[in-house]
């Protein structure tokens, strides 16, 4: 799962991670995130400043509850200050943008393997 | 054979009278020939005669007389022998007298003394017939008995003289007998030394005509020199005598000499004594003389010299050697090289003009052993010998140093008093001036020091002034000794009135202890005045300003309360003046922040260190401010510290501005990191697209695209990274890592992009560090980066890691273009960069070095680099072990 405000850099992951084989499903919000109630992603790669939402937030609560607190968090930020956080949030990585693609494919093979 | 009357034959009588060993002679009566019948052997022989030459012939004939013998009368005695005995037939005798005998060959004579007997021989008739004179030579006895004669009458002659000498000898003798020392024989002199009289003195012991002499040591002496027969010698002895009736000390030299008779028997003592009381008290008194001489010259403290001018030597008193600082005396050459260097010009010509004047005077310095500086004065005589050739210099060594530094502080002080700034006067009881210094003069002007003599007192002030010397001032210096106030004076060129402060005192006389002057020391009050008053002008001034400036101001006593603030902080706070000292201001303070910005001041306070806290206030318009305090430490002249004096600004304005610019950069970052990600995104995607459809050229521009993506990307980082360091908003999350296995993921990831280059690990342990460990990632990379990018020629970087004195360092080495010296010094500035040759130029901003010698800096670690031009650079840093 893909869940960052910015329609590019969704698409852009999008296609890539699609063309490297994965099923994708991306949100511009973060309610698409917390209102999960089935079908679970294997891995979210997901943004710390979305509107309405702060995504450690998000995060906090997905590792809180007992069906989502296994999924892996990727969590992506152009501030790389926010990397302490995002880990104190339960993140279990972080990537500052702009990133280098392979190094996020070599994250999630990692964090999915 | 010599004719004889006698008709006897040789042998019997006649050899009896030829050899009788008793000259002999037999003359015939036949007056007045009376011839020579015969003669014999002795006779010739005592007469010197021949037989042949006497025989026959008168007697007188025979033997003349002596014709330079005038008063023997020779021939008449023995005519008168003759006659005698023939007349009374009987011998005849003459006895000693002198009869000479030729000397044969000569006219001279031998002079002969003789005993002679003229016997007659008679006939059987009872008639002389003939007679024998028999001359027994005798000159030799007779000789010696005149000789004793006269030997005699020498020595009663010689008595006599000795005795005339004894007696009126000048000196006093008298002769002892006998072991009670009898006295024999006094002269007059002797008499008249001891006092006494004769009768009362001779013929009777010693001691009996002096007893008060008995009890003193001389019995002893004499009973010494009786004992043992040896002279004693006394020198200046001193004797009590009783003269005259009256009891005397006198002094004698006196010989106690032993009489020794021919058995060696001592019989006696010759006393000779002479009188040497007025020798002795006039030694007595010379020495006294030369000794109060001494004393005095000791009293004054001189030493005193004799300086041979031939031979050179000098002659020192102990004293001299002490002021040159010896404890002993030492070769004249020393005491000249003790004298200061600086000196030696001034004593040479002393000695140059004393050899022409006669008398040596100067004064110099002598250091002694211990450095220390004296002044020493010499005075002094010049001798001459009879051509007027110098023979020596006596004369006295004085040390002067207490004269000089006397003199010395006298100069000072009189410059002192000269140059004063103050007037110094010393006013006589007639009401003149008898001395103003310059700056007196000039005060109330004088022109010239008649001028101050002749000035009187009342001159110089209005008479309501001088009414007020007079009474109050005069007075009380009078009664107490010393007044001092404020009065006022005139100036005598300009009459002037102005004030001065004035400190008299009374000066007596040392002696008499009577008041003799005033003396005054006068201080202008215009200049002070005026002082005062520009003073009072500066601090209004002040005060204006603190109370008008924007800024509140504080002050702070050492204790740290607060012993002031300005009337914008009372605005401020709305607190009064009184209620923020000591620790109220504290009050104002927004009450979150009360607790640190207290505490930081506490601290500061002790450290004595520069104050600065932000804090919030509580304004009295209601609002909350922001502001920033600071305070800087003060000290007096003494360098103690004295407290604080500091400002408080109001920030609020600022912070609102920091705010939104912290916003912007929050959303600068986000902004333009956002587009520039997803471009990077599709161009990854696309670029492993082409790759996979084998539009490898495409893909090529793609990737080409993505580096220069990479770029902005870099270029985005850093200056959001230059403005959160000036902005003070680089975040550090610092937490321990194992700092080796950083460089190696670095590495790993950086070797992907390192082209040409290989990046050569050579890593020592180097152990967990704590700091923030993606800070230092990007430190690590920005140096790596740096070194491929500056070394375009080479193909090898070396990273090397080590641990040591309790810093782990990393140093990343690199075989570039190398940078100056100059430019070493200015790399991790702000936008510097290093800029290669024609042929190479190097992208980026300038400010990567900069941000890692940030980010070092605030790890509390250093950075640094050295480097040689054309042979590369080597870039460390080091971060201690926390």
């Amino acid at each position: 799962m893909i869940a960052d405000d910015d329609p590019g850099i969704v698409d852009a992951i999008d296609i890539m991670l699609s063309y490297e084989g994965y099923d994708i499903v991306s949100t511009l919000t973060g309610d698409t995130v917390l209102n999960m109630d089935s079908d679970y992603p294997d891995l979210i790669l997901l943004d710390v400043w979305m509107p309405g939402h702060d995504g450690r937030d998000i995060c906090k609560v997905l590792k809180q509850k007992q069906e989502t607190k296994h999924i892996p968090v990727i969590m992506i930020s152009a501030s790389p200050e926010l990397k302490r956080s995002a880990t104190e949030a339960g993140a279990n990585d972080f990537l500052e943008k702009p990133f280098d693609i392979e190094i996020l494919l070599r994250k999630i093979t990692h964090l999915i393997k | 054979m010599n004719h004889s009357i006698f008709e006897v034959p040789h042998g019997g009588y006649r050899d009896v009278f030829y050899n009788n060993p008793s000259a002999q002679l037999i003359m015939s009566t036949d007056a007045p020939f009376y011839t020579i019948l015969d003669v014999n052997q002795a006779y010739l022989e005592s007469t010197n005669s021949a037989r042949e030459t006497i025989v026959g012939k008168s007697v007188f004939a025979a033997f003349p007389a002596n014709p330079t013998d005038n008063v023997s009368q020779n021939i008449e005695r023995t005519i008168f022998s003759f006659e005698e005995a023939i007349s009374t037939k009987k011998t005849h005798t003459m006895s000693n007298y002198r009869y000479d005998i030729p000397i044969p060959g000569t006219d001279e004579f031998e002079e002969r003394y003789w005993t002679t007997s003229n016997t007659p021989v008679l006939d059987e008739h009872g008639e002389v017939m003939y007679f024998i004179h028999s001359p027994n030579n005798v000159t030799e006895n007779y000789k010696l008995a005149q000789r004793e004669k006269a030997g005699v009458v020498a020595l009663s002659n010689q008595r006599q003289q000795l005795y005339s000498v004894f007696m009126q000898a000048p000196v006093g003798i008298v002769i002892l007998k006998g072991t009670d020392f009898f006295v024999e024989l006094v002269n007059d002199n002797y008499l008249e030394l001891v006092g006494k009289k004769r009768e009362e003195f001779e013929n009777r012991s010693l001691w009996e005509g002096m007893p008060e002499v008995e009890s003193q040591v001389f019995n002893n002496l004499l009973q010494g020199v009786l004992k043992t027969g040896i002279a004693y010698h006394g020198s200046e002895a001193e004797v009590n005598i009783v003269r005259n009736g009256v009891l005397e000390t006198l002094y004698f030299n006196f010989v106690y000499e032993p009489l020794i008779e021919l058995d060696n028997r001592v019989s006696g003592i010759i006393v000779v004594a002479i009188d040497v009381t007025d020798m002795v008290k006039s030694k007595d008194q010379l020495k006294e003389a030369e000794e109060r001489a001494r004393l005095a010259v000791d009293a004054v403290g001189l030493g005193t010299f004799d300086l041979d001018l031939v031979g050179g030597e000098m002659i020192t008193t102990p004293q001299f050697d002490k002021i040159f600082g010896f404890d002993k005396h030492v070769p004249r050459a020393e005491f000249v090289n003790a004298m200061h260097p600086d000196d030696h010009e001034i004593r040479i010509k002393a000695h140059q003009d004393a050899i022409k004047n006669g008398w040596i005077f100067y004064e110099v310095r002598v250091i002694w052993k211990d450095g220390s500086v004296h002044w020493i004065r010499v005075e002094g005589k010049v001798f001459y010998d009879d051509n007027g050739k110098e023979l020596r210099i006596l004369g006295t060594l004085l040390d002067i140093t207490e004269q000089r530094n006397f003199r010395e502080e006298q100069r000072k002080l009189t410059t002192l008093v000269d140059n004063s700034v103050d007037l110094m006067s010393i006013l006589n009881l007639n009401g003149t001036n008898s001395y103003i210094n310059k700056a007196g003069m000039a005060l109330l002007g004088f022109e010239n020091e008649e001028h101050v003599l002749e000035t009187p007192i009342a001159k110089l002030h209005t008479p309501e002034d001088l009414a007020f010397v007079e009474a109050e001032v005069l007075p009380q210096v009078m009664q107490k000794g010393r007044w001092a106030g404020t009065m006022y004076v005139k100036h005598l060129q300009t009459e002037e009135i102005f004030p001065v402060y004035n400190n008299c005192i009374r000066i007596d006389d040392p002696v008499s202890g009577n008041p003799i002057a005033v003396g005054a020391v006068m201080r202008d009050l215009r200049p002070e005045l005026a002082a005062k008053q520009a003073l009072a002008d500066s601090e209004q001034l002040l005060r204006n300003i603190t109370t008008a400036a924007p800024t509140a101001l504080w002050m702070s006593d050492e204790s740290g309360d607060i012993t002031y603030v300005n009337q914008t902080w009372i605005d401020w706070s709305g607190v009064d003046f009184t209620s923020s000292l000591g620790e109220q201001w504290m009050k104002a303070i927004y009450a979150d922040d009360r607790q640190r910005i207290g505490d930081k001041f506490m601290i500061d306070l002790a450290n004595r260190a520069f104050y600065e806290a932000e804090f919030r206030l509580n304004h009295s318009d209601g609002t909350i401010h922001w502001c920033v305090i600071t305070g800087k430490p003060q000290y007096n002249n003494a360098g103690d510290f004295t407290g604080y004096i500091g400002s408080c600004s109001d920030i609020t304005e600022q912070k609102h501005l920091q705010q939104q610019k912290d916003d912007f950069i929050g959303v600068a970052s986000h902004e333009l990191k956002t587009p520039v990600t997803s471009i990077k995104a599709y161009t990854q995607v696309l670029e492993k697209m082409l790759k996979n459809q084998g539009a490898e050229r495409e893909a090529g521009m793609i990737a080409k695209m993505d580096s220069q993506i990479n770029r902005l990307t870099s270029l985005i980082g850093d200056l959001l990274d230059v403005t959160k360091i000036n902005s003070g908003k680089l975040q550090f999350n610092d937490r321990e890592f194992d700092f080796n296995q950083l460089i190696k993921e670095l590495i790993d990831d950086l070797q992907h992009t390192a082209g040409k280059h290989v990046i050569i690990q050579e890593l020592e342990h180097a152990g967990m560090v704590y700091a923030d460990r993606e800070r230092i990632s990007q430190v690590i990379t920005n140096l790596i980066t740096n070194a491929i990018k500056y070394s375009p020629e080479s193909d090898s970087i070396i990273v090397r890691t080590s641990m040591q004195n309790k810093e782990v360092s990393l140093c990343v080495q690199d075989f570039g273009i190398g940078i100056t010296k100059q430019q070493q010094e200015k790399v991790f500035e702000q936008f510097y960069r290093v800029s290669g040759d024609l042929q190479h130029t190097f992208p980026g901003l300038g400010l990567g070095l900069y941000i890692s010698s940030e980010i070092i800096k605030r790890e509390g670690g250093r950075i640094w680099v050295s480097s040689k031009v054309g042979e590369g650079s080597t870039f460390c840093f080091a971060l201690p072990i926390k």
